[in-house]
């Protein structure tokens, strides 16, 4: 079995608007741009194998994200980020290649930092709250009431400017359990009675030891 | 702008679509450029980024240092809501500045229900409609593309139509702009300027007036230019610009591939189709042109499939020399080659299974027309019993579904002939029963599809009446009623829109004021079914004083002086007059490699028209 090759890259700027189902394809054609022999799936319908550990919500920057590939023949890890960045488009970024060491179900959390257009106190007074309610859209469609509030606890909020405020969060990001940065806004948002404007990027992926999925 | 567009991009559905920054998408320094060209697709991003003409041009435009060229779409309801409210106008994808401070608009007009949406696009741009109140603040609004053959539904818009193929002339009046710009001549002087460049339409410089039936009586030129307009063609495809690179886009569009482009023209004269005529002579590629080309392309955009674009795949002179170099490659790089327009019939069956042909785009047939009497009418080459071997080989391999095309209400069709369709559905489906080694326990699906079909400047049939929709909704229904099996699924084309394309296809310009004051009230994307409203439309043509069964179904005489007549698309009158006359005999017209048939596209000496040709060599 050829070993799993883990890509770390940046998603920022314009290329936020690009959905994860179309960052696969893009990668894709990326990946085949930079003439980096990716293996292919067997079979009827053959595919290079590309597994992302976690998607990243359309309008969210990530710094260390990651995509796995296997190659179809050895190249420097070097080599495979210089050649990817030649052909990637703008906003998107190899920073670093390796030999993937965990395992993707190993991935528990992420960290955060939310820019938020709303003063540090408006946010404080929220945070403070018993319990945080928001409605939450399930798979099924349906919505469902969750409690924000215990994974909001560890959460840092620093004014940053009038009317802005950056907040410093670690939440729960893998296959059993997922929370979106996003619904805090939602909650904010109804707690201030406006619409709020704020800046999501995802800064790291993190194991259940705190330490960085790689 | 900036940060308002930000503000909306994620409310909006697919925000991909308008924030550009795709890969090889151009970016340049606006300060630096003395032109900047907003390239305008009226229809949906995914539909106009399947184009292959805008990526040509946007390629060759982007290719002169001092011009910056940008892609502008329709948007989407949604995000034209939003753009409005926050009063942001239209945007060059590229720089996101309002294109009303560009020095072209330029439109690709594709089809004729695209006609709404490019005014709409003008009103989203802040430009007023007609050229005459558009001072020299405003950019130059241009056109061109196949529905500039008969431009004058849009005479009263645009200031230029480019007439032919593109390649050539729009950068000769682009540099001629940069050279009048720079010496600060009006804009008048440099349309009457532009008139000397061949294949260049100015509609202003020419008037029309009318009979009392409603013909037009004469179109006078102005100012002295040219009382014709030729249409321009490449002569050399091989050295003619190509793009090496597409701008890649991150959401998915209709046709998400590289695609290379054959050959241009077509050697069929099918009497129907408009771009068999106007698209004239047919030019080849040479093979090493194409493979380098494809290759090329597939490198610098990543795309893992590729097509060969042309009118009909299978005319290419060397097609399997082609194929066999292109999978030289394409095999190892996992690239798939599709083939549209193909007849499956002429491939030996080591190339078919190389290619997957058949996996891929399963089997699919144009006869158009249900009786061998009609598809001789309209000069179709495709007989009953091509097809039906063609389909009994693919049912011995395997295939278990066939799609038929058709049209109704083609010139000289009788009942007769709308039964023959489903007789030759029947047939299709029996060749499945009666084949030995059918496939164990499926079944056969037939779908047949059917159009209405639309007269067209160029052709042969452009004297033709169309039926009028109850004609059509009546042989409709008796297709339906001559279907006896349930293995054969029908689907049609709703009649509503072809009428419209009709009128619009052999307007005049009278019909300006109809799609102005449809644009008043918002019509737009008429090419999309919840976008049409044919109600709201008859009531506007009532309201206008037209009427659209003029234009749409009535029979013209030959020395009619028809809207287009001033534009020559090197086509005579004199072989389409014939031609029409052939197809009321039912008598085929040999393809352009068996024999020239005098059709006055020899007047460029150039491609088949000059080929040694069988009938020469014998």
């Amino acid at each position: 079995m050829l070993k799993n090759v883990r890509i770390v890259f940046s998603k920022t700027d314009r290329a936020k608007y690009v959905s994860h189902l179309d960052l696969m394809r893009t990668i894709t054609r990326a990946f085949r741009r930079a003439q980096i022999p990716l293996w292919y799936t067997e079979g009827f319908n053959r595919h290079p194998y590309l597994t992302f550990a976690a998607p990243l919500s359309l309008g969210h920057e990530g710094l260390r994200e990651t995509v796995d590939i296997r190659l179809e023949e050895e190249m420097p890890m070097d080599e495979v980020v210089a050649r990817l960045n030649a052909a990637l488009p703008q906003g998107i970024k190899a920073v670093e290649a390796a030999e993937a060491v965990d395992k993707v179900k190993d991935l528990v959390a992420a960290e955060y930092t939310i820019t938020i257009h709303c003063s540090a106190d408006r946010v404080k007074v929220l945070l403070a709250q018993s319990e945080i309610l928001v409605e939450k859209r399930t798979k099924k469609k349906t919505m469902k009431t969750i409690d924000l509030k215990p994974y909001f606890a560890g959460a840092v909020v620093t004014e940053a400017g009038e009317n802005l405020c950056v907040m410093e969060v670690t939440l729960p990001s893998g296959s059993t359990e997922n929370v979106n940065p996003g619904l805090f806004l939602t909650a904010l948002s109804v707690s201030v009675g406006e619409e709020i404007q704020a800046e999501f990027l995802r800064k790291r992926l993190l194991k259940a030891d705190g330490t960085e999925f790689l | 702008m900036k940060e308002r567009l930000e503000n909306i991009f994620l409310q909006v559905q697919k925000p991909a679509r308008y924030t550009g920054g795709e890969l090889n998408s151009v970016t340049k320094n606006k300060d630096e450029v003395a032109v900047r060209f907003a390239f305008c697709f009226p229809d949906l991003y995914e539909v106009g980024m399947s184009h292959l003409g805008m990526k040509i041009l946007y390629g060759q435009f982007n290719n002169e240092p001092d011009v910056w060229c940008e892609r502008v779409f329709t948007p989407d309801t949604d995000m034209e809501k939003l753009m409005k409210e926050n009063g942001i106008p239209l945007y060059g994808l590229e720089s996101w500045d309002p294109i009303k401070t560009f020095d072209f608009i330029g439109f690709t007009l594709q089809y004729e229900l695209s006609f709404t949406a490019l005014l709409h696009m003008l009103e989203l741009a802040e430009v007023p409609l007609r050229s005459a109140d558009r001072d020299e603040s405003f950019p130059l609004v241009v056109a061109g593309g196949p529905c500039a053959c008969n431009p004058e539904p849009l005479a009263d818009f645009i200031d230029i139509f480019f007439l032919g193929e593109g390649e050539e002339v729009d950068l000769e009046v682009i540099n001629l702009y940069k050279e009048y710009k720079a010496k600060g001549y009006s804009k008048k002087e440099f349309l009457r300027a532009c008139t000397d460049i061949e294949g260049v339409y100015v509609p202003s410089l020419y008037d029309v007036s009318y009979n009392e039936d409603g013909t037009v009586k004469a179109v006078t030129p102005l100012d002295g230019v040219k009382p014709t307009v030729k249409k321009r063609i490449i002569k050399d495809l091989d050295t003619v610009y190509y793009p090496d690179k597409f701008v890649v886009p991150y959401t998915d569009i209709v046709f998400d591939r590289a695609q290379s482009e054959i050959f241009r023209g077509c050697i069929r004269g099918c009497r129907f189709c408009q771009a068999g005529f106007i698209y004239r002579p047919v030019r080849e590629k040479s093979v090493d042109t194409i493979n380098k080309q494809s290759h090329d392309l597939c490198r610098n955009t990543g795309y893992e499939e590729f097509s060969l674009s042309s009118l009909s795949t299978s005319d290419y002179t060397k097609l399997e020399e082609l194929l066999d170099r292109l999978l030289d490659w394409a095999e190892k790089e996992h690239t798939n080659i599709s083939l549209p327009s193909l007849r499956v019939d002429g491939f030996s069956e080591e190339l078919a299974n190389r290619l997957n042909v058949l996996r891929r785009a399963g089997l699919t047939f144009a006869p158009e027309a249900g009786t061998q009497r009609l598809r001789d009418a309209i000069n179709k080459n495709l007989t009953e019993d091509e097809i039906l071997e063609t389909v009994t080989k693919a049912f011995k391999g395997g295939w278990t579904a066939v799609k038929l095309y058709f049209m109704l209400g083609l010139p000289t069709e009788t009942m007769e002939d709308i039964e023959g369709i489903a007789q030759l559905g029947q047939k299709v489906v029996n060749a499945f029963y009666q084949n030995p080694d059918k496939p164990k326990g499926k079944g056969v699906t037939v779908s047949m599809s059917t159009s209405c079909f639309v007269p067209k400047p160029f052709t042969p049939f452009q004297w033709e009446p169309q039926d009028t929709l109850d004609q059509l909704h009546e042989k409709q229904q008796h297709l339906k009623e001559s279907i006896h099996t349930k293995k054969i699924s029908l689907s049609y084309h709703d009649a509503k829109t072809s009428f419209l394309e009709a009128v619009l296809a052999r307007g005049d310009r009278r019909l300006c004021r109809v799609l102005e004051a449809g644009c008043q009230r918002g019509f737009n994307l008429d090419s999309w079914s919840e976008h049409f409203d044919f109600d709201a439309w008859m009531e506007l043509f009532a309201e206008c004083g037209l009427d659209p069964a003029f234009y749409a179904n009535r029979r013209r005489e030959y020395d009619e002086v028809l809207p287009w007549d001033h534009l020559d698309y090197g086509v005579t009158k004199e072989f389409l007059i014939r031609e029409n006359k052939l197809a009321h005999a039912a008598t085929t017209t040999p393809n352009c490699r068996e024999a020239c048939s005098g059709c006055g596209a020899a007047c460029w000496k150039e491609g088949v028209c000059v080929e040694k040709r069988t009938d020469r060599i014998q």
